[in-house]
Order: C-alpha cells, then sequence, then structure tokens
C-alpha cells in the first residue's frame, strides 16, 4: 500500500503562514493498493489536490477511484465539488458513506444545492463521471484485493461515524480520523480496527492539556491516540485532524514528547509517503 | 472608515506555501467606522477577525453577505464572537427566491454537517432581508445593496461614511452572458439583453466615484468562461476607471493562482491604467485607511 496524504487538518481549513509544513488542508488521505486500485479516505479540501495529481497522471482516460467517507462533516466532504474528476465523463467514482436517517446520496446532494454550490450537480445532471454512493454498514467489504472494515465509532450526536481498516495480508492501514473515547465500549471498535497494523492514522485534534476543557466535544488528545496504539501494538502511528489553531510549531512539541516509546510516532504531514510494503 | 482584508481567495480556501503572500482563505472583509464594525462575507476568513474581534471587545457587528455560495458562508460556524452571550449580529443580504436568509446559515449547521446548530449559538443573531437597490444604515454608514451577475442570487454593496465610499464588488461578470437564469424574480419578463444592461448599470452605481472598489479578478483572459460570474482584471480596469474609482483592488483570486503569478497580474493591471487610477492586489491582512 502506497498512502500519501493531501490534507490532515480538522474542522476548516487553516491556511496560513505557520502551518505549511502539516498543512492547512482538511482530511484527505490516498491510498494506491498493490493490485493498482486507488482508494481514496474522506473528500476534505485535501481531495482538489489529489485530483490535479491524478489528471496529471493519465486519470481522466479511464480512471477509478473509490472514496471511503468517514461521516459527512463539512471538513470530510467539502472537497467533493472541486475534484476534478467529477466532471470528466470517462471517469468512475464510487463513493462510500453513511447518512445516518438521510440515505448518504441525499446528504451529499444538499451540499451540490445551487444556492450554495455554481459547480454543476453531476450527481443529478447527467455530466462527469460515472457516480455510485453505496450506504455503508459494518460489514467488511473488497475492492480488489483490498478488504475494507468499517466500524462506527463515537464522535459527535447526530452523524453516524466510521473508522476503516485497510487489510490486503500483506499490509494493513487503520484510520480513525474522528473518534473521542468516553468509556471503554468506545475504545472497542477503535482497537479491532487498528490491531496490529503497519500504520494508524488517528484523531489528535487537541493536546493533552486541552483536553480535559474539550471533553465531550467528540475528539483525542494525542496522549489518548498515542495510548491507543501502543495498545493496539501498531506499527507506527500519525496523529491527524489537527486543531486549526495548531501552528507547525505546537505540533513539533506534541510529537516531540514520543521519541522513545518503541514504535514511531509522527505528525501527519500534507504531502508525505508512507510505503506499507514493498510488493 | 478603514478596510482589513482577512480572507481573498476564491471558490475554497487553498493551503498552499505558493499562495502565502497573498493568502488562502475565502473572502472576507471588515469595514471599520467611526460608529461600528461592519463585516462583509464570511469566508473562512472570519475565524480569524472572529478572534481579534473578542481581544478588541466588539459585541456588535453588521454582515453584509454578498450571497450564499458556500466561499462566501463556510467561515461562519467558525466564528467565534457566536459562542458568547453578549454578542449581536445582524445579518443582511438580498431576498433569495426560495430560501430565507435564516434557512441558508440553519442548513450549514444541520447535524449532518456540523455539531453545533445555528439555534445553540450564544450570540443573537438577526437576519434582515433587502431588495435590490434598498438602502439602510448600519455603524453610521449608509449602504446601497445592488443585484449583480452571477448565478443564483448575488449582490454587491457600495458603502458611504461621511465623505468616503467604498464598493465592493466581487463575484460578478461585467461583460459575459446574463446568468440570473432560474432565479429571476417574478417581475415583467425582459430580455437577457435588458438585464444585462441592468445589471451592469447595477454595477456602476455601486462603483461610482469610490475611493476603494474591491473588483472580482478571478479570470485571466485564456481562462475564461461566460457561465461562470466572474471577471477578469482588464473588465475592471477599464470599468473603475470609467467610474472614477480611486483604487481598484484585486479580489476573488483564483484557487490555482500562486503569490508570483499575482504579482505578474497587477503589475499587467498598472501598466494598463490610463490616468490617476491605483491598482492594489489584495492580500490577507491588507489595512487601508480611506
Amino acid at each position: 500500500m502506497h498512502v500519501k496524504l493531501w490534507g490532515t487538518r480538522g474542522s476548516v481549513p487553516s491556511p496560513t503562514s505557520a502551518t505549511t509544513r502539516y498543512g492547512g488542508n482538511t482530511p484527505c488521505v490516498s491510498v494506491r493498493a498493490a493490485d493498482g486500485k486507488l482508494l481514496i479516505l474522506d473528500a476534505g479540501i485535501g481531495l482538489y489536490w489529489l485530483g490535479g495529481e491524478l489528471l496529471g497522471n493519465g486519470f481522466a482516460e479511464d480512471g477509478e477511484a473509490h472514496v471511503l467517507i468517514t461521516h459527512t462533516h463539512w471538513a470530510h466532504i467539502q472537497g467533493l465539488p472541486f475534484f476534478q474528476p467529477m466532471l470528466i465523463a470517462a471517469c468512475n467514482i464510487h463513493l462510500y458513506g453513511d447518512g445516518g436517517d438521510t440515505p448518504f446520496r441525499e446528504v451529499l446532494l444538499r451540499q451540490m444545492e445551487h444556492a450554495y454550490c455554481p459547480v454543476p450537480n453531476f450527481f443529478e445532471d447527467h455530466i462527469g463521471a460515472t457516480l455510485t454512493t453505496t450506504q455503508l454498514n459494518e460489514s467488511s467489504f473488497r475492492i480488489g484485493a483490498t478488504t475494507i472494515t468499517p466500524r462506527r465509532v463515537n464522535h459527535t450526536p447526530g452523524v453516524p461515524t466510521h473508522g476503516f481498516r485497510l487489510d490486503n495480508g500483506k499490509s494493513s492501514l487503520a484510520y480513525i480520523p474522528d473518534v473521542e473515547y468516553l468509556d471503554d465500549t468506545h475504545r472497542r471498535p477503535a482497537l479491532e480496527l487498528a490491531d496490529g497494523v503497519d500504520l494508524l492514522i488517528h484523531d489528535a485534534h487537541h493536546t493533552s492539556a486541552e483536553y480535559e476543557s474539550r471533553r465531550g466535544c467528540g475528539h483525542c488528545s494525542d496522549d489518548i491516540a498515542v495510548e491507543l496504539a501502543r495498545e493496539a501494538r501498531v506499527g507506527k502511528i500519525l496523529l491527524f485532524h489537527h486543531h486549526p489553531d495548531h501552528d507547525d510549531d505546537v505540533i513539533d512539541g506534541v510529537v516531540s514528547r514520543y521519541a522513545d516509546i518503541g514504535f514511531t510516532v509522527e505528525g501527519a504531514a500534507e504531502r508525505t509517503e508512507h510505503i506499507l510494503d514493498s510488493s | 472608515m478603514k478596510i482589513t482584508f482577512w480572507g481573498v481567495r476564491g471558490s475554497f480556501p487553498v493551503s498552499s506555501p505558493d499562495v502565502i503572500r497573498y493568502g488562502g482563505n475565502t473572502p472576507c472583509i471588515e469595514v471599520q467606522t467611526d460608529d461600528g464594525t461592519i463585516v462583509i462575507d464570511a469566508g473562512t476568513g472570519i475565524r480569524g477577525l472572529g478572534k481579534s474581534l473578542l481581544a478588541r471587545g466588539v459585541s456588535h457587528v453588521d454582515l453584509l453577505l454578498s450571497h450564499a455560495h458556500w466561499d462566501h458562508i463556510q467561515g461562519f460556524p467558525h466564528f467565534e464572537p457566536l459562542f458568547h452571550d453578549d454578542v449581536s449580529i445582524t445579518v443582511h443580504s438580498l431576498r433569495h427566491p426560495r430560501h430565507t436568509l435564516s434557512s441558508i446559515f440553519s442548513e450549514q449547521q444541520q447535524e449532518s454537517f456540523y455539531p453545533v446548530r445555528l439555534e445553540d449559538l450564544k450570540a443573537r443573531i438577526t437576519f434582515v432581508e433587502h431588495d435590490d437597490g434598498e438602502a439602510f444604515e448600519v455603524a453610521g454608514a449608509h449602504v446601497v445593496i445592488r443585484r449583480l451577475n452571477h448565478p443564483g442570487v448575488a449582490g454587491g454593496f457600495r458603502i458611504e461614511f461621511g465623505v468616503r465610499t467604498f464598493s465592493y464588488i466581487s463575484d460578478t461578470d461585467l461583460n459575459g452572458e446574463c446568468l440570473l437564469a432560474s432565479d429571476l424574480p417574478a417581475t415583467p419578463k425582459i430580455e437577457d439583453i435588458d438585464w444585462l444592461r441592468r445589471l451592469r448599470q447595477s454595477a456602476c452605481d455601486l462603483g461610482q466615484s469610490a475611493d476603494l472598489m474591491v473588483c472580482d479578478t478571478f479570470f485571466l483572459p485564456d481562462e475564461y468562461d461566460s457561465t461562470w460570474g466572474h471577471s477578469r482584471p482588464d473588465d475592471f480596469v477599464e470599468f473603475a476607471t470609467e467610474a472614477g474609482a480611486g483604487t481598484m483592488c484585486l479580489f476573488h483570486h483564483r484557487p490555482d493562482r500562486s503569490d508570483d503569478e499575482m504579482d505578474t497580474i497587477v503589475d499587467a493591471c498598472r501598466a494598463k491604467v490610463k490616468g490617476d487610477l491605483r491598482v492594489l492586489g489584495a492580500n490577507e491582512g491588507l489595512e487601508i485607511d480611506l
């Protein structure tokens, strides 16, 4: 698996000169599986930049992508209208997510409403890519040789939120960008997703010093994320979903506390690549 | 009147080392008069403004919303003064035929999309819908709102305080095709060409003799698409000159426009100016005291 980070920022894009190293784009991670399948985790603004790279590499000819969306908060879907392959007829884009009481496709359509969005409505106007939308549940499914396991995790009320495990037998990745553990039942699905993975991408929205005053807001702090990684025996954890007020130096400071703990802890940085197997 | 730019980027926020100097936040401009604070548009730039307003103890603002496209409202849920019960905010915009102004903001904060609902915010929020051409007073300033040529219902503003005039004419195609389409008001039918003439006249009314004119310069000539509702720098050099503006300020920069490209565009505009028109490229943090 070839993993590349296109957006690492939580809540709202934070474009400043002090966030250029870790990045200010909202969540988007691309995973190129060993069999060539393209999986995309979340559709924040980072998706725009991924789209540009894909088109530079011939994606417009017959590109196919599978976009797995953890939940429909803005930061995780706001890149969709600006994903240029959506407007290209030869592309095939498959979207997976959960709208809760509302069908997933309908939630995405609300973003395309003409009063808010000048981009042509590629869901309904029969222009551009062939699109499918699939309602997620907790059943595992395969995309090519990769098995995807979604699990419901605790985030905020009113929006069902999933974490994902991607496993191809040789390498594995867990992606849990928005989660809070208020009790052990909340930790169980995350531990299951992260169990022994090569790479865990995990919510670390708050610093540990901030967390007590933010308890109940749906996010983790770095120490809680690292503790879960230790318990799940992961190879490497990327602290992800950075708070929009945390500049590069704040994130450096957080990461520096975990230098010698037996596994790798890094701050998720935009445009970095993480290769999980050599095949 | 003091004008401060908090967000200058069009379409969506751009985080990239290539746009650090001009900035990547979507539109938000602060207008301070002797009597109060006006905010134009609620792009992601409004997040930084919110922190500044709280630090300065400002407890009331009037938000003038040009239109409801995401890049002009997406910062609103992240505007920290809304979480304070001693703050009040009045939102002004053109009347939309299918959406109330309050529903535009409450839809953005539905649980599916955002964890805090509009009705759970602590600040007192009032929504005021205006008709095309209406004049009103905020922060001691005289404001006129006019509809402009852009998909959907979009407007610009003329703000007069004392002897000074500031015009906000973003998100409009001065010279393209008529884009009002399905959102035309149900007034007597007239031809597109007449609508275009009217909309151009609206822009003229907003910009006449402005000391500072904020201009939509999204497109370069070879990128131009007449269905998007955006103009080119040359359109506005001609328009601002005709209007007798003092300074034109390039604004709503295209997402992929780098700082170096912006410098080139600003220089090219200056080279085309005949007369006294001053040309600036809006960058985040730019302050202009009129």
